[in-house]
């Protein structure tokens, strides 16, 4: 578990971040959310000790991050960089066993390790391993990226905007690969983005931020439906425009019924989804803030009807 | 070009030593200098202020002109290798610690922040990730360096380190330009071949280069240990001034010395440098003997009253007695030649007007265009003194360089130079020698010089070397001059056959 507690940090001139306080699970996919100059970045530095705070403590499992010796602290987080940092004087399997060679892994132990990885996001060692960074593509390179920061199977993982770089296609393919990493280790992931629709995406809860102060904490459900104040409001509908309806849309105009039932989707997923398992089956159970819902097609074609006449 | 192929046929041994010399000295200097600037620039890469102030230092350095350098550093560590190594040191320092220290904080930020965010230990971040990164800029840093290195190092010859600077300075000397070329030439296709060189390392993985570098410092290391090892104790070094005299007069010192004494090793240093260097090397025990000539003893070394005497024996008195009082050395008998100003015509024009001496010149002072080196148509010793004491009016007197003023009066410009008796030249362009019948020209004897401490310890020098007393004359030298310097035969064949021809070798 990781808390924020009254962190404060001041720069010469301004105030980068005001008493946030924050509290992120373990195993939890935690996203950082905000325009910039919101001071998220900032946030996620001070877990890994890249940027100290001017007031306040943070926590990790119980214990104090400053009173951890720092480079150990390090070797439990990883970290993915938004321009990647591949380091261009090593090969793939040397970028991505570089913490483990810090550790003294032995070097047949750091290959497997690395080849394993690539083989777990399709990329095949035999073809990768010894090429070089520059002789990758982008969505190559953010693949190598992502899998170095799990080389050592490390507690935490920090990314910080790690696909604001990358074209929309590219991008997609990483969100599902993170997602899929998410779910298969079990690892806290805490991760940054100014794009709401990954927040949404992505984040089991999302902090929403603004000008160094949280603005509000919660699943992405909740944020949706309440939102706490006329900026997340407006932050959202910014996003939202270009967004295809969601299964949330419909929970929130009151279709659905209350199931004990497992979930088979999450509100968050695109009204699409929803209507394509519904080809499937007749009912469909979602997983949403207020608990499972289930629905129906004609759920689906009554709400795109009162859409349509709205 | 024919001149050239003739030198190095000829001193074919004597080039590849210096070449060999240049190499060393060139190397060794390059691998301190990158000993200091490059763990220098790791130490302040994360200090900005001190680095800075580390360019600052460096940069000023670079500023003070290499003769300079090379002057501020006699006094304090002498002459030789050590302080030509100082100063390359010093000029190699700047460009190596400027393009580590550059590529080291250049890296790409986010670079350093991946590493640091990974938990990787000072060490491994600068091995394993910032000194790979800022290699090619580490690598052309060193490649300035030594090409700087091995320009400079010519100038090393002037303070007796040796190497290619030898032949330069001798050309120039001697306005030999097949020697001149082949010192320049040849420093310069050094310093291609180096820089190639350092670009294949550069090209190179990390541990191969380390690997070539360790391999060169090895031998380079081993091979000095050896030479070290391999000279005996005791040893005696004579070194001589720029010029052909010097090198053939030291080389008879050299013969003679080994021949009566089978214990003691002469080591040789032709072309070490001029007066006030040599001068400085004997009393700091850099070099044992040299010879000097006893006008320029008191011309220059000794101080206090110095009435120029025109009277040899008197001459070499009074400078034996102010070297001895006043640097507690001992200057052995003069030979017999006098190196001295001279005045010289052509044969032709001699025989037409029947000159002999030089109060034959009086009476065709309206004929006489002359061409005088600088000095001499300035110094009391020389033209003006000349004129009162002759009662001379020529009908024009022109300076010129002294290297050009012998080929004028062989082109018929001038018809009438000043020279030094012994030039090659005289010979060379068949000219006749005037008589100083008034003994007008101060006399300039040359006499082996060394401290009395060495004398001390090695009575015996005093008979070897005295055995030269009163012998070489002006003829003999002038002569000999001319097979070194303009035929190419080496000084020490030279040297050798003129002591076996007067009995003095066997």
């Amino acid at each position: 578990m990781i808390e924020f507690k009254n962190v404060t940090k001041r720069y010469a001139k301004n105030q980068a971040l005001d008493d946030l306080n924050l509290t992120i699970p373990t195993g939890d996919f935690f996203v950082l959310v905000g325009p910039s100059g919101s001071g998220k970045t900032t946030t996620l530095k001070m877990l890994n000790r890249l940027i100290e705070p001017t007031g306040g403590d943070i926590y990790f499992n119980d214990k104090r991050i400053i009173d951890y010796d720092i480079k150990q602290l390090r070797q439990q987080m990883g970290y993915v960089l938004q321009n990647i940092a591949l380091f261009p004087n090593l090969n793939i399997q040397e970028n991505i066993a570089i913490q483990a060679e810090s550790l003294g892994w032995p070097r047949k132990e750091r290959i497997e390790r690395a080849r394993a990885l690539l083989k777990q996001v399709d990329l095949d060692p035999d073809k990768y391993a010894t090429r070089m960074p520059s002789e990758l593509s982008g969505g190559e390179q953010q693949r190598v990226g992502i899998i170095r920061a799990l080389a050592i199977k490390p507690k935490v993982v920090l990314m910080d905007e790690p696909f604001s770089a990358l074209d929309p296609i590219s991008r997609k393919q990483l969100q599902d690969l993170v997602l899929q990493l998410h779910q298969e280790l079990n690892m806290t992931f805490v991760f940054v983005t100014h794009d709401m629709h990954e927040a949404l995406r992505l984040g089991q809860h999302i902090a929403v931020m603004r000008l160094g102060h949280i603005q509000q904490i919660g699943t992405g459900e909740a944020i949706m439906q309440h939102p706490a104040n006329d900026f997340v409001r407006g932050f959202f509908e910014n996003e939202h425009t270009p967004r295809p309806a969601t299964i949330q849309d419909l929970v929130v105009k009151g279709y659905g019924q209350a199931t004990t039932a497992a979930a088979t989707l999450k509100s968050t997923a695109p009204v699409s989804e929803l209507a394509a398992a519904l080809q499937a089956a007749a009912t469909v159970v979602v997983a949403t803030d207020q608990g499972a819902r289930q629905l129906t097609t004609a759920d689906v074609i009554d709400y795109l009807a009162t859409k349509e006449a709205d | 070009m024919a001149q050239i192929m003739h030198i190095l046929q000829t001193q074919g041994g004597d080039i590849l030593h210096a070449i060999g010399q240049h190499i060393g000295l060139s190397l060794i200097s390059l691998l301190i200098a990158a000993l200091i600037a490059i763990p220098l620039a790791i130490v302040l890469m994360h200090h900005e202020r001190w680095a800075k102030v580390m360019l600052q230092i460096t940069s000023v350095l670079q500023t003070i002109p290499s003769l300079a350098l090379l002057g501020i550093l006699i006094p304090i560590v002498g002459i030789g290798t050590v302080p030509s190594i100082i100063a390359l040191v010093i000029y190699a320092v700047m460009p190596i610690f400027q393009n580590t220290y550059s590529g080291l904080t250049t890296i790409d930020p986010n670079l350093e922040e991946a590493a640091t965010a990974f938990g990787l230990s000072r060490r491994m971040k600068l091995f394993r990730i910032e000194l790979p990164l800022a290699l090619p800029m580490i690598i052309s840093g060193i490649r300035i360096a030594t090409v700087m290195i091995i320009g400079t190092a010519t100038l090393a010859a002037l303070i007796g380190a040796g190497g290619l600077g030898t032949y330069i300075l001798l050309g120039i000397e001697t306005n030999n330009n097949a020697l001149l070329i082949i010192g320049a030439v040849l420093s310069a296709a050094l310093a291609l071949i180096f820089g190639a060189g350092i670009d294949w390392l550069g090209k190179l993985s990390f541990k191969k280069a380390g690997i070539v570098l360790l391999t060169l410092v090895v031998l380079i290391g081993g091979f000095a240990g050896y030479r070290k090892l391999a000279n005996p104790q005791t040893q005696i070094t004579i070194a001589g001034k720029m010029g052909s005299e010097p090198e053939i007069l030291i080389n008879m010192y050299k013969d003679l010395i080994e021949h009566d004494h089978p214990n003691m090793q002469v080591s040789t240093k032709a072309n070490f440098g001029g007066t006030s260097f040599l001068f400085k090397a004997l009393k700091s025990g850099s070099i044992d003997i040299y010879p000097e000539f006893t006008g320029t003893v008191l011309e220059s070394l000794i101080k206090g009253d110095k009435l120029a005497s025109h009277n040899p024996a008197k001459t070499y008195q009074v400078a034996k007695n102010g070297l001895k009082s006043q640097y507690q050395m001992a200057y052995l008998k003069p030979m017999s030649y006098q190196n001295g100003y001279d005045l010289a015509v052509t044969k032709q024009f001699a025989k037409k007007y029947n000159l002999k001496t030089v109060s034959d010149l009086v009476a065709v002072e309206g004929k006489i265009h002359a061409g005088f080196d600088p000095d001499f148509y300035q110094l009391k010793d020389g033209y003006p003194g000349l004129r009162k004491a002759y009662g001379l009016n020529f009908a024009s007197a022109k300076t010129m360089e002294p290297s050009i003023r012998y080929k004028a009066i062989a082109n018929g410009k001038v018809n009438l130079v000043d020279g030094y008796t012994t030039d090659p030249e005289i010979r060379e362009y068949h000219l006749v020698v005037l008589k100083d019948n008034k003994r007008f020209f101060p006399p300039y004897q040359g006499a082996p010089l060394m401290t009395e401490k060495l004398l001390t310890a090695h009575p015996e020098l005093r008979t070897t070397l005295n055995k030269l007393a009163g012998k070489v004359s002006t003829t003999d030298m002038q002569q000999m001059n001319y097979k070194v310097t303009v035929k190419h035969e080496k000084a020490a064949t030279v040297a050798r056959d003129y002591l076996r021809s007067h009995g003095l070798l066997d």
